[in-house]
C-alpha cells in the first residue's frame, strides 16, 4: 500500500498484504483482505487467542460491519475493530527487561497457535506495546494457518536479530539494548554482531550459535535456502520440531534477559543520593497528592500524567496507586529498567520508557512515517505533567532556555503541571552549573513565576523549607 | 547438570548441528551472501537435530508406557 494515498490508513502496517490498520476517531480498525478473512476469524476465536485475550496479553479484537462505518475505505477487506491502548511505545524506548517480557509473551503465543493450526509469521518487538507495565501482542494479523507439514519457522531470524542479537549486545558489550534499536531498527544482523564480539565471546554459548555460525554458514553459502526448508512427513513430528524451535529460543532468551537492571549514577537517587531529608521528601509527597486531586478523574476517563525525569519512580509509583494512569520517563535505561520490575510485580499502571526530553525520540521508519516521533504521541495527552527536580537539567544541563521548556511543557499537558523550580543556589543546580553559575544570574523565582504567567496560571506555590527549592501547581490558560 | 557440563553439552550441540550442515550443504564461497541466510541455515540444521531425536523421544515414550 501507499503510505500517502490512505489519510487515515495506520503507517505501521503497510508490509503486511494481508491487511492495514486504520485510525478513524481515536478508534483502531483493521482492515482484513477477504482470502484472509476466514482464518483470521478463526485465530480470533481459538482458545490460545481468548485465553490470551482473557489475561490481557492479546489486544481484544471485534468484527465490525462496514455499513456502520460507511464512510471508512477499507478497500474490500472485512473491517475489525481493536481496543485502543493508551499510549504506543517503541522497542527503542524500552529497557531491555521490556523487550525480554515482549519476547517472552511472542514465544509464548506462537507456541499456544502450533497447537492450534496456527503459525506466527513475524516476530519483531514492533507487536507487542505496553498497557502500563503489561505486554501487549496487538498486530493479530500475525498469526496465520500453518502448512501442518512445515518444520520451519520463517520468523527465526527476526526473532533473533530484533530480541536476541540486541539483548546479548547489552549483556556482553553493555551498549543498551534500546540504543541498539534505535540505531538499527529492523535488530541486528549476526555479521555486525560478529565484528563486535571479541575472539573468545564468539565461541561461548549462546553467542557461538546465535552468531558465529551463522556469520559462517552466511558467509559460505548461496542458493542453499529453498533446499534446506523443511517438510515433515509426519504433522506431529513437525510440531515437535517446532516446540523445540520456539524453546530453545526461549531458553537463549532467558540467558541473555537481564538478571537484574545494571546500577547506573541515578539508580537509588532518591533513596541514597538526593538532598531531601524525610520531612522534605513527604511535603513534596504531600504536594503531589494534592495537585493529582485537582487534576483528576476527568469524567470517565482516568486522569493521565506524564512524570518527566521519573528517575526509578517514585513520584510515578504514588500517582498510579491514586488510580492515575502514567507514562514515566527518563534518559537512564537502568533506571527504567527497575522502574519497569517494579510497575510489573505490583500491576502498577505505569508505563516506564527511555526518554530524554531534551532530545525525544524521533520519527522513523518508511518516510519516517511508521513509528511517530515521542512529542507526536505525547502532545496533548496527560491532564498533569510532572517535572520533579528536572527543570534544572535541561537549563543548564541541556543549556535549553526556560521559554522553550515551559513552551515545550505547555504542549505536553492538556490541563495543568507540577514543576519544582530549583534556584541557582541550590548545592545540586550549582554542582550541574562547575562554575557557570554566571549564565543564570538572571534566574530567580521571579523571573521563572513571571515566564510561567505567560503560559499558566499559578494555581498553588510552596517552598520546600529549607531548601532553594519551590514546587509550583500551573494550570494552561 | 551442572553449569559446566551444560555449557559443554551445548557447545558439543552445536558443533553437532555444524557439521550435520557442512556434510549435507554443498559450500560456495561467494561475495555476496544475503543477510539472514546463516540464521536461516542454522536453524534448518537444528530443525534436523530436533526432528532425529523426535523419533527417539517417541521411541522412548513408547518404551516407558508399555513398562508403566
Amino acid at each position: 500500500m501507499s503510505v500517502t494515498s490512505e489519510a487515515n490508513a495506520g503507517h505501521s502496517s503497510f508490509r503486511d498484504p494481508a491487511g492495514f490498520v486504520l485510525h478513524h476517531q481515536g478508534r483502531v480498525l483493521r482492515s482484513v483482505n477477504r482470502d484472509f478473512a476466514a482464518a483470521f476469524e478463526e485465530f480470533c476465536g481459538s482458545r490460545t487467542a481468548r485465553e490470551a485475550v482473557e489475561a490481557g496479553e492479546l489486544v481484544r479484537t471485534e468484527k465490525i460491519a462496514h455499513r456502520y462505518l460507511p464512510e471508512v475505505d477499507a478497500r474490500d477487506g472485512v473491517l475489525f475493530e481493536h481496543e485502543r491502548i493508551p499510549f504506543v511505545s517503541y522497542p527503542y524506548e524500552w529497557p531491555a527487561a521490556m523487550l525480554a517480557k515482549a519476547g517472552r509473551l511472542t514465544l509464548a503465543l506462537a507456541e499456544g497457535a502450533i497447537e492450534e493450526g496456527f503459525g506466527l509469521k513475524d516476530a519483531t518487538p514492533y507487536n507487542v506495546l505496553f498497557r502500563g507495565s503489561q505486554a501487549v501482542f496487538v498486530d493479530v494479523l500475525s498469526f496465520e494457518k500453518r502448512d501442518p507439514l512445515d518444520a520451519m519457522w520463517m520468523a527465526y531470524g527476526q526473532f533473533v536479530r530484533t530480541f536476541l542479537l540486541p539483548l546479548a549486545a547489552e549483556r556482553t558489550l553493555g551498549t543498551p539494548a534500546c540504543q541498539t534499536l534505535a540505531a538499527h531498527r529492523d535488530g541486528l544482523e549476526p555479521e555486525q554482531m560478529y565484528r563486535w564480539l571479541g575472539a573468545w565471546r564468539r565461541w561461548t554459548p549462546p553467542l557461538l550459535g546465535l552468531v558465529t555460525i551463522p556469520k559462517w554458514l552466511g558467509s559460505r553459502s548461496e542458493g542453499q535456502v529453498a533446499a534446506a526448508i523443511r517438510r515433515e512427513r509426519d504433522p506431529a513430528k513437525a510440531r515437535f520440531v517446532l516446540r523445540g524451535l520456539l524453546r530453545s529460543c526461549g531458553k537463549q532468551l532467558e540467558k541473555l534477559a537481564p538478571r537484574r537492571e545494571a546500577e547506573s549514577a541515578w539508580s537509588g537517587y532518591l533513596d541514597r543520593k538526593s538532598l531531601y531529608t524525610a520531612e522534605q521528601l513527604r511535603q513534596k509527597e504531600r504536594f503531589v497528592r494534592e495537585a493529582l486531586h485537582v487534576a483528576g478523574p476527568n469524567g470517565s476517563r482516568p486522569c493521565t500524567t506524564l512524570d518527566v525525569g521519573a528517575n526509578e519512580g517514585h513520584f510515578s509509583f504514588l500517582a498510579a496507586r491514586t488510580g492515575v494512569s502514567v507514562v514515566a520517563i527518563d534518559s537512564d535505561p537502568a533506571v527504567v529498567g527497575s522502574m519497569y520490575r517494579r510497575a510489573a510485580a505490583e500491576s502498577l499502571d505505569v508505563l516506564p520508557l527511555v526518554v530524554d526530553l531534551a532530545r525525544p525520540t524521533p520519527a522513523a521508519g518508511w518516510r519516517n512515517g511508521e513509528c511517530a516521533s515521542f512529542l507526536d504521541r505525547a502532545r496533548g495527552r496527560f491532564d498533569l505533567v510532572l517535572m520533579l527536580a528536572v527543570i534544572h537539567h535541561l537549563l543548564v544541563t541541556e543549556r535549553i532556555p526556560l521559554e522553550e521548556v515551559l513552551s515545550l511543557v505547555s504542549e505536553l499537558s492538556r490541563d495543568y503541571v507540577v514543576i519544582e523550580y530549583v534556584a541557582p543556589e541550590d548545592p545540586m543546580f550549582q554542582k550541574i552549573a562547575r562554575g557557570r553559575e554566571r549564565l543564570y544570574v538572571e534566574l530567580t523565582r521571579v523571573q521563572f513565576e513571571a515566564a510561567a504567567e505567560r503560559r499558566f496560571e499559578i494555581v498553588r506555590r510552596e517552598e520546600i523549607a529549607g531548601m532553594h527549592r519551590c514546587l509550583y501547581l500551573l494550570r494552561r490558560r | 547438570m551442572n553449569t559446566s557440563h551444560r555449557v559443554l553439552w551445548s557447545i558439543f550441540r552445536v558443533l553437532l548441528v555444524t557439521v550435520a550442515l557442512l556434510v549435507t550443504v554443498p559450500v560456495e564461497a561467494r561475495a555476496y551472501a544475503d543477510p539472514g541466510t546463516g540464521a536461516f541455515l542454522y536453524q534448518a540444521a537444528y530443525a534436523a537435530f530436533l526432528g532425529g531425536t523426535f523419533y527417539i523421544r517417541r521411541f522412548l515414550d513408547r518404551l516407558f508406557v508399555r513398562r508403566k
